[in-house]
């Protein structure tokens, strides 16, 4: 791994705790982000941002599923929004859903602050890709 | 002075007398009874088309061959016994030369002379009178009818007078036997209440602002049957646009109205069993997916672990995706069993005993969150119901309302029963945590939907029990409050 790339933070917000484990299990094999945070619902994801004290330790994308309890993909992105201005960091938001519900692509794409909505299972390639992106991303943000 | 006073004529008078008979446009005759002798004057020959004399001037020809026989009956009577002083009139039908039979009025006269007692009579021909009065019969009879087989009746009203006039298939829409003239406010309040300030509006913007209407509103007839109608009402305007009558229809569309009723009913049933297949397929879809989405997953991470930890912990989460499918064929299982199980018989059943049944069944839960379970049923002990949805209706409400038990207090369930009419009302009421009706009252009852962090949310038992519910043609009805509690209000019948 190129050392002068800057480390990449992915945050998975899903109740579903195979697909979570699914999921840090295949990006630790394939080697792809430096951390993984996980929270069980848009609620518990919400709280941890909005914490002074995690300043440090924001993600720089989050995985975030629709079907949730207590606080649901939708919902999510609605509070989102509305800190997103206080965070003082750029995280990139996706949202992941076994839904191939038309509407809820839809709405999830026509969302601006929705990078794009991906269909589970999630596929290893993109992942990678997003993760490189952010990777390079950070590159152009040390040399400006 | 009259042609018969004083009695005195000289001879030129009477000659010109019988040139002015002879002459007149009308048939005159006479018929002696005694002598048999019988005059036709020149005109009566011209009324039926022969020239004097081309016919046999009898009374036997007269009787048998001109007079029609239905009329022999009306035309003895009106001659044989003339009224003392009057003039009888008989319309008759007499055979014509050209023109076949026509109708003749004849007025008769007796008299007695030197000769003997005299009948002498007017004949005039009537027929294109007698046959328009024949047609505005046969039209007003057939308006009548075309009214009564459709059911329309036909009012006015005159705007200077505000008087209302009514057909006869008014009266009998009304049910009134009378036909008694009433006002325009008096015919308006033999609609139902709630239409009676609808009516009024349209017929005063017909009357004030020419605008016509066509409205369809429910009525009381004076025998108390309330019937659905079509009221039509169209303004007629004089030269200067002044509504001068508003004229219209009057419509019994009572089958009509209730046929379309019954057949909306139907279709907004269809409709709602329809969206409820669709969000079935929909939620199917869905979680099959995400079942065999995380199967997908595992088995690839499973090929690419190494270590044989990593696959032993692969390999759980396999058996626990394997067991999820299973759980959810199991729920799809249950909710295909509801449609088959709606066509078993329904039985009188006993909500105590059922009750007894579902609290022994889960009395591990009841005993273990100290729950205190008061029910009456004395309002409405029993219920004609399939046994396993109701047995399967407590069961999931009671289930829920100790699952979502409030944290700082012991469950407090009230379970009653009411009679409303012929519609049963089951009534469970919790002290629970409640939900926020606003965030989720729309999906309360849709599958796989959990709102609580509680692990052995399914999101399946409500989604079962109203489509129980409502595959017996009931409904299910939520009031809840965040910290205080839930009430389900079901309608079993």
């Amino acid at each position: 791994m190129n050392t002068e790339n800057k480390s990449v933070t992915a945050g998975i917000v899903d109740d579903d705790e195979i697909f979570t484990y699914g999921f840090k299990k295949i990006t630790a094999i394939k080697g792809l982000f430096d951390e993984i945070l996980n929270f069980s619902n848009g609620k518990e994801a919400i709280d941890f941002l909005k914490d002074p004290q995690n300043k440090q330790r924001l993600p720089d994308v989050l995985f975030v599923d629709i079907n949730m309890p207590v606080m649901n993909g939708w919902e999510f992105n609605k509070a989102f929004e509305e800190i997103k201005s206080q965070l003082g960091k750029n995280i990139t938001l996706y949202n992941i859903s076994s839904s191939i519900d038309l509407e809820d692509i839809k709405r999830a794409k026509s969302n601006p602050i929705i990078a794009d909505y991906l269909l589970k299972p999630i596929d290893e390639q993109y992942l990678a890709e997003i993760f490189r992106s952010l990777q390079n991303a950070g590159d152009l943000r040390l040399y400006n | 002075m009259s042609f018969s006073e004083s009695h005195k004529f000289s001879g030129e008078g009477i000659a010109h007398i019988a040139r002015i008979i002879d002459k007149i446009n009308l048939g005159i005759w006479e018929y002696n009874t005694d002598t048999k002798e019988v005059k036709w004057s020149s005109g009566f020959y011209t009324a039926l088309g022969y020239a004097p004399g081309e016919i046999e001037c009898s009374y036997n020809f007269f009787f048998n061959q001109l007079l029609y026989y239905h009329d022999k009956e009306v035309f003895l009577k009106a001659t044989q016994h003339p009224r003392q002083g009057g003039s009888p009139v008989a319309h008759v039908r007499l055979l014509t030369k050209l023109n076949g039979y026509q109708w003749f009025e004849n007025t008769t006269q007796k008299h007695d002379t030197a000769d003997g007692p005299v009948i002498y009579g007017v004949l005039k021909n009537i027929h294109a009178l007698k046959i328009s009065e024949i047609k505005v019969t046969e039209a007003e009879f057939k308006v009548n009818e075309i009214g009564r087989i459709a059911k329309i009746g036909s009012w006015e009203i005159d705007t200077a007078t505000m008087g209302l006039t009514f057909s006869k298939e008014m009266y009998d829409i009304f049910e009134l036997d009378d036909h008694v003239t009433m006002s325009v406010e008096e015919a308006i309040g033999f609609f139902e209440p709630h239409y009676r300030k609808t009516l009024t509006n349209v017929v005063n913007e017909a009357l004030n602002y020419c605008k016509p209407y066509d409205i369809e509103l429910l009525f009381k007839t004076a025998k108390n049957n309330v019937i659905w109608v079509r009221s039509k009402g169209v303004p007629v305007i004089n030269d200067h646009g002044k509504c001068v009558t508003v004229r219209g229809i009057f419509q019994d569309i009572d089958s009509i109205k209730r046929k379309g009723i019954t057949l909306q009913s139907s279709i907004n049933l269809l409709d709602d069993q329809n969206k409820r297949l669709q969000n079935f397929a929909y939620i199917v879809s869905h979680n099959l997916r995400s079942h065999s989405g995380n199967l997908k997953f595992m088995v690839n991470l499973f090929e690419e672990a190494k270590l044989s930890e990593e696959r032993t912990e692969i390999f759980s989460h396999i058996k626990t995706i394997s067991e999820s499918l299973s759980a959810t064929m199991g729920h799809l299982d249950e909710i295909v069993r509801i449609q088959s199980e709606i066509t078993r018989e329904r039985k009188l059943l006993d909500f105590e005993t059922i009750f007894n049944n579902v609290a022994s069944a889960l009395h591990t839960n009841i005993d273990r969150t100290n729950a205190v379970i008061n029910t009456n049923f004395s309002d409405c002990p029993q219920v004609n119901y399939i046994p396993a949805y109701l047995e399967s209706i407590l069961q999931n409400l009671l289930t829920n309302a100790i699952k979502y038990k409030h944290p700082d207090r012991n469950p407090v369930i009230n379970i009653t029963t009411r009679k409303v009419g012929n519609e049963v009302y089951l009534i469970f009421e919790d002290n629970g945590i409640g939900i926020d009706m606003q965030r989720y009252g729309d999906q309360l009852f849709g599958m796989y939907k959990t709102f609580h962090q509680n692990s052995d949310s399914k999101g399946i038992g409500l989604f079962i029990t109203r489509n129980q519910v409502e595959a017996l043609g009931g409904t299910i009805q939520v009031e809840s409050a965040v910290n205080i509690g839930t009430k389900f209000t079901v309608k079993l019948v």
